[in-house]
């Protein structure tokens, strides 16, 4: 696999942390394979909505990866969920092609970007880097320029 | 940082096949499941799920043919249509085989099976309602042209406003890449992009709007550069190039209007800022950056670890192993108490030269310390190895089904004790006698529904499955209640295709004549009906019952049904066993076989027609001598021996040894057939002290018992062991024991 400058994450400098959320143990281990090639750290996986946002109430990761179909709670509805008690949080939604409107639901419940199946590492690599670069984002009000 | 790419890869790709195995065998019973209950939105859905799930991991792997394959499919299953419902658990059923085809042809590296029929059937299933929705979707497609847009007139009024309030306004263009899969959702993003950056005055095509567009045009008032909106609409997967522009906007002259709307706009811009105050306060807090970055770097590394060790506890709570890996394991839990052994047999030596050295009692102290230890790991090490005959029980439902249908017979198949733990390697051997089995069981056990409902019974046949835990075995019963075997007519078989002489055949009980049908010659090819058709292969599961020293049990009532019962060892590699000596030799059988050990002078022992008897307490227990009989002299009558009562199944007999040499865990090594000639002697294994004890195989023990009493009696009398059965063994003294040995050693 080709080898990425690491993602690091701009307040400490400290590598991301990612909770990956897939019923699929293939899907996670897949994407935790791409992640640590940019140097992040996985700090929980979930096999389903409702374990998701438990996780990640306990372990307040950087960056959610989302499936979208999943047993219990769907993506979407934990997406929201979280978002809705974590304005800040940053989730990205893992899904195919087939599921546009559903991507769509999900960003304006509050998802910050979406890759598509089956995920490429330098596609995830690239989301990776904007939605990490937003981290200025919710401090717009707070007069920063750039 | 894990190892070389190509070794994740191919761990990866192991992973895959596993899963998506799994994934193909609940597919199977999602479909089963929606063919009982058509409609049901739950299971159709789930159904969905496992399509939708293989589809992204085989799209992952690179397995191309099954992506796409399982992408119609999910494409049909998206449709939801109401009348199609119940043509879908059919086709689900097929996709499920030829996904696992596909499965089997990527790993095995194999030509891909035709999925054409298939590919068929998935698009006759989409056909009545696909077509409308591409037609719908190709007359939105056309209306997209508009390419320079005209603000329209609210607005335009909206960007006045927003000039008027001092704003600088943008104009943006961001240009969608053509090859984004998902430009809807591509619009979204730039939108949600754009809305953070600032106001969002106006933007095209408007929100909501579904059709495919290529670029977007928005006018937005923001406080940020012209450069950072920039960076902010560039998405990675999205967005090709982006312009952004000041745009002027004419204030409209000093009307009334404008004063309202300053105040109104100062108002959503203080309601903006508080919003905002509010966000940094609680994005401070989530990231912990402001605060809490003084003692960050000194506490980072256990927080760091504090993290990580629940979510490596968290993350899977399975976890894959190669069987081989846990094999190696148990091998090295082997050797382990092998060492025990011999430690233990130092200690003894080191008692007997020392027996006052308080150093002896330190030394038993450890050692039972180290035997407790070892017992535990040897237990974790077997658990690791069990797996519930539910994997196996689940593809049942299926066959059941389908042979179904191929007979023309309704059948029911019910299933228990599918939680019950079998070593893994035993159930992986039992999976094809037991698939033949139960094959035989609907095609030839049960009648047809007509025939069935002529006898007075349900028209719907009963197929039960079970699993239980009896001892250190487990039984697997398969049972019908169909016509049952016909034991003349076996017989008549038997004898006819030359399997047994007619005289032999009289002293068979019927449980001996019914195993007939397990043997390999026996075949009911031209009379298959005639004779029940029981029978047809099954010689396979004699033979790999008799390989993992198990036992097959059948039990018959005419008209009544039919119950193959298999025995099964719950673990191959270590027993606990009982040695003893025979003829100065020494042999194990395993302890758990043995139901009672009794002390008798040969003086006892009485002669029953040919057999050796023994009468122990109210019952008779036949007897079977393995060493040679002793030669009648004075002392003979007073000679002590050993009588291990043997108590399996129905069959209870007594083997007559010379000693005791106590009770030990064994590890069982497999001997090749160069060694040992003969099936009575099952493995072999190293004592602490280096002697090789042979571990008896009960089954054949007993096999012999039994034929010998129907066939040859003669035999027994003579010893099973001393003489032609045994020539290594009994033979070869020392040396053969070390080739022994070394047969024995070689297999670790």
């Amino acid at each position: 696999m080709e080898k990425f400058v690491a993602v690091k994450r701009a307040e400490d400098g400290q590598p991301v942390r990612y909770l990956i959320v897939d019923d699929s143990v293939f899907a996670r281990k897949n994407l935790a394979r791409m992640i640590e090639s940019f140097g992040g750290q996985i700090v929980g996986e979930a096999g389903d909505g409702v374990s998701a946002i438990k996780e990640y109430e306990r372990l307040s990761p950087d960056i959610v990866l989302m499936d979208i179909t999943m047993p219990q709670m769907e993506g979407i509805e934990a997406a929201e969920k979280i978002v809705r008690n974590h304005p800040g949080a940053r989730i990205v939604m893992v899904s195919s092609v087939g599921y546009q409107e559903n991507i769509v639901a999900a960003l304006q419940r509050g998802a910050r970007h979406f890759v598509q199946k089956p995920v490429k590492p330098e596609v995830l690599y690239e989301v990776i880097k904007y939605v990490m670069k937003d981290e200025s984002t919710p401090a717009r009000g707070a007069g920063a320029g750039v | 940082m894990n190892g070389p790419p190509e070794e994740r890869m191919s761990e990866l790709r192991q992973l895959f096949f596993e899963s998506a195995g799994e994934l193909v065998e609940r597919l199977n019973d999602e479909a089963m499941q929606l063919e009982k209950t058509p409609g049901d939105r739950e299971t159709a859905r789930s159904l969905r799920r496992t399509v939708h799930t293989l589809k992204g991991d085989s799209a992952a792997c690179g397995f191309r043919e099954l992506s796409e394959l399982a992408h119609e499919f999910e494409d049909v299953l998206t449709l939801e249509n109401r009348d199609l419902e119940a043509a879908v658990p059919p086709i689900a059923l097929k996709a499920a085989d030829v996904f696992a085809g596909l499965l089997d042809a990527y790993r095995n590296e194999t030509k891909l099976p035709s999925i054409q029929s298939l590919r068929a059937d998935i698009a006759r299933l989409a056909h009545p309602s696909r077509s409308p929705a591409s037609k719908a979707k190709n007359k939105k497609a056309g209306k997209v042209s508009a390419k320079k847009t005209h603000w329209t007139e609210y607005e335009q009024l909206s960007l006045a406003r927003a000039a008027a309030a001092n704003k600088k306004i943008y104009h943006v263009l961001v240009q969608i890449d053509p090859q984004c899969a998902m430009p809807i959702a591509g619009r979204q993003m730039i939108q949600l992009a754009l809305t953070e950056l600032g106001e969002l005055l106006a933007i095209y095509p408007a929100d909501g709007s579904h059709q495919p567009a290529t670029q977007i045009e928005a006018a937005i008032a923001s406080e940020k550069s012209a450069e950072a909106i920039k960076v902010k609409c560039s998405i990675p997967t999205i967005s090709t190039d982006v312009k952004v522009k000041i745009l002027r906007v004419e204030s409209r002259g000093a009307s009334p209007a404008p004063r309202a709307i300053n105040e109104e706009d100062n108002a959503t811009l203080q309601a903006e800022e508080a919003g905002s105050t509010v966000a940094v306060g609680s994005e401070t807090d989530a990231s912990g950056t402001a605060t809490l970055e003084d003692f960050a770097d000194t506490s980072s590394t256990p927080i760091e670890e504090f993290a990580s060790f629940p979510a490596a506890h968290l993350a899977d709570k399975l976890l894959r192993v190669d069987a081989e890996r846990i094999d190696g394991v148990l091998n090295l839990v082997g050797e382990l108490i092998l060492a025990k052994s011999m430690l233990q047999q130092a200690l003894i030596e080191f008692g007997q030269r020392f027996p006052k050295d308080a150093l002896r009692g330190k030394f038993s102290d450890a050692m039972a310390f180290q035997g407790r230890v070892l017992n535990d790991l040897q237990h974790s090490v077997m658990k690791i190895r069990m797996v519930p005959v539910d994997q196996l029980f689940r593809r049942f439902p299926r066959i059941v089904r389908d042979v179904g249908i191929q007979c023309g017979k309704e059948v029911r198949l019910s299933v228990r004790g599918g939680q019950t733990d079998l070593d893994k390697s035993i159930l992986d051997s039992i999976a094809e006698p037991l698939t033949h089995l139960v094959r035989n069981a609907v095609g030839h056990g049960l009648e047809t529904s007509e025939e069935r409902v002529r006898a007075g019974k349900t028209p719907q046949g009963q197929l039960r499955l079970s699993a239980y835990h009896q001892g250190n075995q487990v039984v697997i019963e398969i049972s019908d209640d169909g016509r049952g075997i016909q034991v003349e007519k076996v017989r008549q078989r038997a004898v006819a295709q030359g399997l047994i002489k007619a005289e032999a055949l009289d002293r068979l009980t019927e449980a001996e004549t019914l195993e007939l049908i397990l043997e390999p010659g026996f075949s009911t090819a031209d009379e298959v009906t005639e004779l029940s058709g029981r029978g047809v292969g099954l010689d396979i599961v004699q033979s790999v019952l008799t390989r993992l020293k198990g036992t097959v049990q059948i039990e018959t009532v005419a008209g009544k049904g039919t119950t193959f019962r298999l025995r099964l060892p719950l673990t191959l590699a270590i027993i606990r066993a009982l040695m003893f000596r025979v003829d100065h030799r020494l042999f194990a059988l395993p302890l758990n076989a043995i139901s009672e050990i009794a002390r008798t002078v040969e003086g006892e022992i009485r002669q029953v027609e040919q057999y050796d008897v023994l009468q122990l307490r109210d019952d008779v227990l036949p007897l079977l001598r393995l060493g040679s009989k002793p030669l009648s002299g004075p002392d003979t009558a007073r000679r002590k021996v050993f009588v291990l009562v043997i108590h399996s199944g129905e069959r209870k007999f007594g083997v007559i040894v010379d000693a005791l040499e106590g009770e030990d865990e064994l590890v069982i090594k497999a001997l090749d057939d160069q060694s040992v000639k003969t099936d009575l002697v099952s493995g072999a294994s190293i004592l602490g002290d280096g002697r090789v004890v042979l571990i008896l195989n009960m089954i054949a023990l007993m096999e012999r018992f039994t034929r010998g009493r129907a066939t040859n009696a003669g035999a027994l009398t003579s010893g099973l062991l001393s003489g032609s059965i045994l020539p290594g063994v009994t033979d070869g003294g020392s040396q053969t024991s070390q080739e022994l040995r070394r047969a024995a050693g070689s297999q670790a």
